[in-house]
């Protein structure tokens, strides 16, 4: 999903800044087709988090758009869960996100406003069973967007989420496993029960980054858009 | 992207519906205005009220012998006014409720059966912030407006298996003529009370509709928020 985010990204006009943990050859390759940048680093370590932003505001300048989408998953019941493994979850994908709007924030103040873009889940708005540390993580980020979006609205840096609900991405590889079934099978059991009748794809998501990236429109402010072929419809 | 390129608007000839209007003629729509006041800028429009369900049948099957089929319909034609509830008239309560769902309803019977023949197509209706975290005075339209979001959602359960799909706007305060110059949602002291500390514009809006029409291709009875930070 951050592959089509960042493709949509560029399109709309932005000079890309990729990030993944480690330096990749598929991730230079998106780099060079988007006329971007790579910023690889662990963005659950804080140190990785500055450095790798003053690189790329040495590099491309400082940050307009932030777009939060990395994500670390495992599943598992809650007694025999992995304590490690499970703030690991926390520490990614909450904790991640925190350390890069802190990061971002003084440029996005040099430059007089920003937009900080979260990549939720819909699994944070409905919880789910074996999925007690994601979907913590992922309703943690709802609940930081919601402030952070209080918080600095006045300045003009915007903050909203996307909770995507389930999307044709590498990750249902662990709910087919968890599940032990087939990729397929779980892409089926998932459409089953989606109104839509399919799961997403991952353009449909970034369309939705695109539109709460545009700086021609600042009036949502906190915001969770769910894009779920109507599984919820509930407020997030 | 909609195969058919004809969009219904009702409300079109001011405020939030002009804006809708207007943005998706700029992204090459054909639209037809249906409003109570005359539509000055659309190729197709028919002066009507939206509480007629006849007319408003009436208007889509002229809009679409005359522009094609529609695969667009945004409800937007409105009517606020604020009161105690214990001042709220049955007329009151009756016209708040026939105006927004109403709007909603019969735009939606007239629309639906040649979206469903196609299996696409997309209803955006304009609700409010208000129906999502409440006011003091605004009991009617507050129920009236959290009513279509109630209607949208289970219309959206019902015509996402034939590929249509029905999602929600719900703008915070806009600066459109339904705010009288005087409203309370004008003054300085409740706008410095928003995250935004403005007035959502009509523009930021049809953004919102505009995506959930051509791109929220996922969105499924979904409710958008540009309120500028009043209801999170």
């Amino acid at each position: 999903m951050g592959a089509a985010h960042a493709r949509r990204l560029a399109a709309d006009g932005a000079r890309v800044a990729v990030n993944d943990r480690e330096p990749s050859s598929a991730l230079a390759t998106l780099a060079e087709e988007i006329g971007g940048i790579t910023a690889p680093g662990d963005v659950s370590d804080h140190e990785q988090v500055l450095a790798l932003v003053d690189r790329v505001a040495e590099e491309i300048g400082d940050v307009d758009v932030l777009v939060a989408n990395h994500a670390y998953m495992t599943m598992g019941q809650l007694v025999s869960y992995d304590l490690d493994d499970w703030w690991r979850n926390v520490d990614t994908n909450l904790g991640g996100t925190f350390w890069l709007v802190q990061a971002v924030l003084p440029g996005m103040r040099r430059r007089g406003g920003g937009r900080v873009v979260v990549v939720a889940s819909e699994w944070g708005v409905t919880g789910w069973p074996a999925a007690t540390a994601y979907a913590a993580s992922k309703a943690g980020l709802i609940a930081l967007v919601k402030t952070l979006g209080r918080e600095l609205a006045p300045e003009g840096i915007i903050v909203n989420a996307v909770a995507p609900g389930i999307t044709d991405t590498p990750q249902l590889d662990v709910d087919a496993r968890d599940a032990g079934v087939s990729l397929e099978a779980i892409h089926a059991r998932y459409a089953g029960q989606i109104p839509l009748g399919r799961i997403g794809r991952p353009d449909e998501l970034a369309a939705v980054v695109s539109l709460l990236a545009d700086p021609r429109m600042s009036a949502m402010v906190g915001q969770v858009v769910q894009a779920n072929g109507g599984s919820t419809r509930a407020r997030a | 992207m909609n195969a058919a390129r004809t969009a219904v608007v009702t409300g079109a000839a001011s405020g939030i519906g002009r804006a809708v209007a207007r943005d998706l003629t700029l992204r090459g729509w054909q639209v037809a205005g249906l409003d109570r006041a005359p539509v000055t800028d659309c190729p197709f429009s028919v002066e009507l009220d939206v509480t007629d369900a006849g007319a408003v049948a009436e208007a889509v099957r002229d809009a679409e012998a005359t522009l094609g089929p529609v695969g667009a319909a945004i409800s937007v034609a409105g009517h606020y006014e604020m009161a105690p509830v214990g001042d709220i008239s049955p007329e009151s309560w009756h016209l708040m409720l026939r105006v927004h769902l109403g709007g909603l309803l019969h735009l939606s019977r007239a629309v639906l059966p040649g979206m469903l023949q196609h299996g696409d197509g997309s209803v955006v209706a304009v609700s409010s912030e208000l129906a999502v975290g409440g006011g003091s005075d605004d009991a009617h339209y507050a129920a009236a407006k959290g009513a279509i979001i109630g209607l949208a959602r289970s219309l959206a359960a019902e015509v996402a298996p034939s590929g249509v799909r029905v999602n929600v706007v719900a703008p915070g305060p806009t600066d459109t003529p339904l705010l009288a110059e005087d409203s309370p949602w004008r003054a300085p002291e409740y706008l410095a009370t928003l995250p935004l500390r403005r007035l959502v514009q009509p523009d930021e809006v049809a953004r919102c509709v505009a995506f959930l029409v051509e791109e929220g291709t996922f969105c499924v009875g979904e409710v958008l928020n540009p309120n500028a930070g009043a209801v999170i």
